[in-house]
């Protein structure tokens, strides 16, 4: 079935607006603020060589240096490629792969069988909706980048993409294979149930709870630095709001010593409140924006995240291709009885030419305690989080782990003794208290449990991770002995699995009793061998 | 002849590393050995002429030679230390490698686990003919672990053991 497909003809515009963005704005923003300054009429056009040429060319409020000309010809051969790209593009559909193929002079021919694929995700922009195309992600296993980049399709075209690769995967598989092939001409999606939709309160929940705002703060002060706008909007904050100079003269005041007038003290408090109250607002916004219309329904076999106002994405996660699933529970949100829930996938994540926003999402950014083990029994099927017999550490865990921390506490604490003094000496018991409450709380809360079909694991204190790992997902198992642990008689295990980032929560079991810690990686090891991962 | 080969090689036995592997990582330790010789030789001659004190020379070379000796001889001895501690085990399952001095470690990959092998050879090794054994697995901390100390044929051996199965790779 030579079924070939091009991509949509405004992908040369994407294209150009993809280089455009990478290297030429901040080259437009120095044009725009450095080529507007007024120079003495009798010069001729400035620069030298083409530039001057151009100038000559097109003249008006903007001049163009010498290194500005360059800078524009280099998109002369971006330009060149994304034509090409667009005339050499070809994707088609064979039995059990998709074959995309691509270039002129150095033909590619890539490709990609249906069942290795990892997460087939959308991304649509303003403008791509309003040209009715989408820009597509294709992502197997391993490998940071996604698979194949598809910058754009026409709507259809992904449609068609999407069923084909459910189709042919019910195929290979063998999972009733028949009723989806059936089925599938009349309505693309199977059987589509909806797990999770976050309605508009739950958005700005989200984002009182979050707190991006401060992201937003950022960008903003960033964009106003890059366009010299900077320094008048502060020399305004700092002289022209609140009478003359408030902020300059607190900060005077405060580094002399003298005392703050209780009406200065009581604008300035209202300052911050109502800063730290915006920052909160701004980041409800964000979060109303970015994750508009949240929804995650299970569609088969897989999940599908759907989200966004101004740039909706669609993810899909294939159900199997789960690695881990982790929990999480910040402060705030347990006052409100909400949580997280990500999985890990074996794809990619996030890599940074992504672009702003990053392709996966929490799984469920918010979403009610209650309602977790529901979502994870869907995620992970068989699997329910109230059965679990959680196990906790050794007995003397704590005695093992406040001497390290008390360690640390003294080390951080000690240096501000010398600096600051005598009277920094109260830092020192309340470092070594504050560590030794932490240490207390994060061992007592420490657990893990193991079933013949995953482990999972939880800690923190304030901020709660639990993560569950199936037994199938678990690649390598290690229980490592420091001499630390020898002396109290103690080991750690931890398993390896795909598409666990770094630093992320992961199962990483510390201060177990030694037998404990042989027959748990015993166990794990064996229980992961007689399975067979699959990808 | 090839099937028993296998079969003597995953027998589930804790084994040692060849012993070839001592003489060839004191071999590989005299290269840092001789670098930092020569570093703080420099930086000694450096800081003597440097003070202008004549006598401290007299001072510092012992000292430079005492400690010199120490490192040589605490580089020289750890192969065999480390040796006692490293051993791997092979059965139907998978590969269990243990190792460390100090911070003991028993890594398990099971056999269903490996994506693809590497056996390398560098030039010292050769010269031993030993080999490493580079197991890869799709995890992301421990996507690669590697098992150096080999004979080249056992590592080879491993290797055709570890090798995925036709079946198990159909996904």
């Amino acid at each position: 079935m030579p079924s070939e497909h091009r991509l949509h003809p405004s992908s040369i515009l994407f294209a150009l607006a993809g280089s455009l963005k990478a290297f030429a704005l901040p080259a437009l923003l120095l044009v725009m603020t450095s080529g507007r300054s007024s120079r003495a009429p009798e010069m001729g056009p400035p620069g030298f060589g083409p530039a001057r040429w151009m100038n000559r060319w097109m003249p008006g409020d903007f001049e163009i240096a010498n290194w500005q000309f360059w800078l524009l010809l280099f998109l002369i051969p971006a330009t060149i490629a994304a034509i090409m790209r667009y005339f050499s593009f070809r994707l088609r559909y064979e039995g059990t792969e998709l074959v995309i193929r691509s270039g002129i002079f150095f033909r590619n021919e890539r490709h990609v069988p249906y069942t290795r694929i990892q997460n087939l995700d959308a991304v649509r922009n303003v403008v791509h909706r309003l040209l009715g195309v989408t820009e597509v992600r294709v992502e197997t296993g391993g490998g940071e980048t996604p698979e194949a980049r598809i910058s754009v399709l026409h709507e259809t075209v992904f449609e068609e993409m999407r069923r084909r690769i459910f189709e042919g995967r019910a195929a290979v598989t063998g999972t009733n294979a028949a009723t989806i092939e059936e089925s599938a001409p009349a309505t693309p999606a199977p059987e589509s149930h909806t797990l999770l939709y976050l309605p508009l309160r739950e958005l700005f929940l989200h984002g009182v709870l979050e707190n991006r705002g401060m992201l937003l703060v950022a960008a903003g002060y960033g964009v106003l630095w890059e366009a010299g706008l900077f320094q008048r909007v502060w020399d305004r904050v700092a002289n022209g709001w609140y009478g003359p100079g408030l902020v300059r003269d607190t900060i005077r005041r405060i580094a002399t010593g003298e005392p703050l007038p209780w009406g200065q003290i009581a604008v300035l408090l209202v300052g911050i409140v109502g800063l730290l109250v915006l920052v909160r607002v701004l980041s409800m916004i964000y979060s109303a924006l970015r994750l508009y219309e949240f929804r995650l329904s299970r569609i088969g076999e897989d999940l599908r995240t759907e989200y966004g106002l101004l740039t909706r994405v669609t993810a899909t996660i294939p159900l199997r291709r789960v690695q881990t699933v982790t929990i999480r529970q910040a402060p705030l949100q347990r006052l409100v009885k909400r949580q997280s829930v990500r999985v890990e996938t074996a794809g990619s994540e996030g890599a940074p030419e992504d672009g702003p926003k990053r392709p996966r999402e929490w799984l469920a950014p918010i979403v009610r305690a209650s309602a977790v083990p529901t979502l994870v029994r869907e995620v992970l099927p068989g699997f329910d989080l109230a059965l679990l017999d959680w196990q906790p550490l050794h007995p003397r865990a704590f005695r093992r782990a406040v001497k390290p921390a008390l360690l640390l506490g003294a080390v951080i604490a000690l240096p501000s003794i010398l600096v600051f003094g005598w009277r920094a000496i109260p830092l020192l018991p309340i470092a070594l208290a504050w560590m030794t409450l932490a240490t207390w709380q994060h061992v007592r809360r420490m657990r893990w449990a193991v079933t013949d079909d995953a482990i999972a694991f939880r800690s923190g204190w304030l901020w709660q991770h639990l993560t569950v790992a199936p037994v199938v997902k678990i690649q390598t198992v290690e229980c490592t002995e420091t001499p630390f642990d020898r002396r109290t008689m103690m080991a750690r295990v931890r398993i390896d699995t795909a598409g666990g980032r770094e630093l992320a929560h992961g199962v990483a079991i510390p201060y177990l009793a030694r037998e404990t810690a042989h027959a748990l990686y015993a166990r794990l090891s064996t229980q992961a061998a007689h399975t067979t991962f699959r990808w | 002849m090839e099937q028993t080969a296998v079969d003597t090689i995953a027998d589930g036995i804790e084994r040692q590393l060849d012993p070839r592997w001592i003489p060839c990582q004191r071999l590989v330790a005299l290269i840092p050995t001789f670098i930092v010789a020569a570093l703080s030789f420099v930086f000694m001659l450096t800081f003597w002429a440097g003070s202008g004190i004549l006598l401290l020379g007299v001072l510092l070379l012992p000292v430079w030679v005492v400690l010199m000796a120490a490192f040589t001889w605490q580089l020289q001895r750890w192969p065999a230390i480390a040796y006692r501690f490293s051993t791997y085990r092979i059965d139907d399952a998978g590969i269990q490698i243990r190792r460390g001095v100090y911070w003991r470690t028993v890594t398990s990959v099971p056999r269903s686990r490996v994506q693809h092998t590497d056996v390398s050879q560098g030039p010292i090794e050769r010269r031993f003919g030993l080999g490493t054994l580079v197991i890869y697995t799709a995890g992301t901390a421990h996507s690669k672990v590697s098992l150096s100390g080999l004979d080249y044929d056992v590592a080879r051996r491993i290797r055709t053991h570890l090798l995925p199965d036709a079946q198990s790779d159909a996904v």
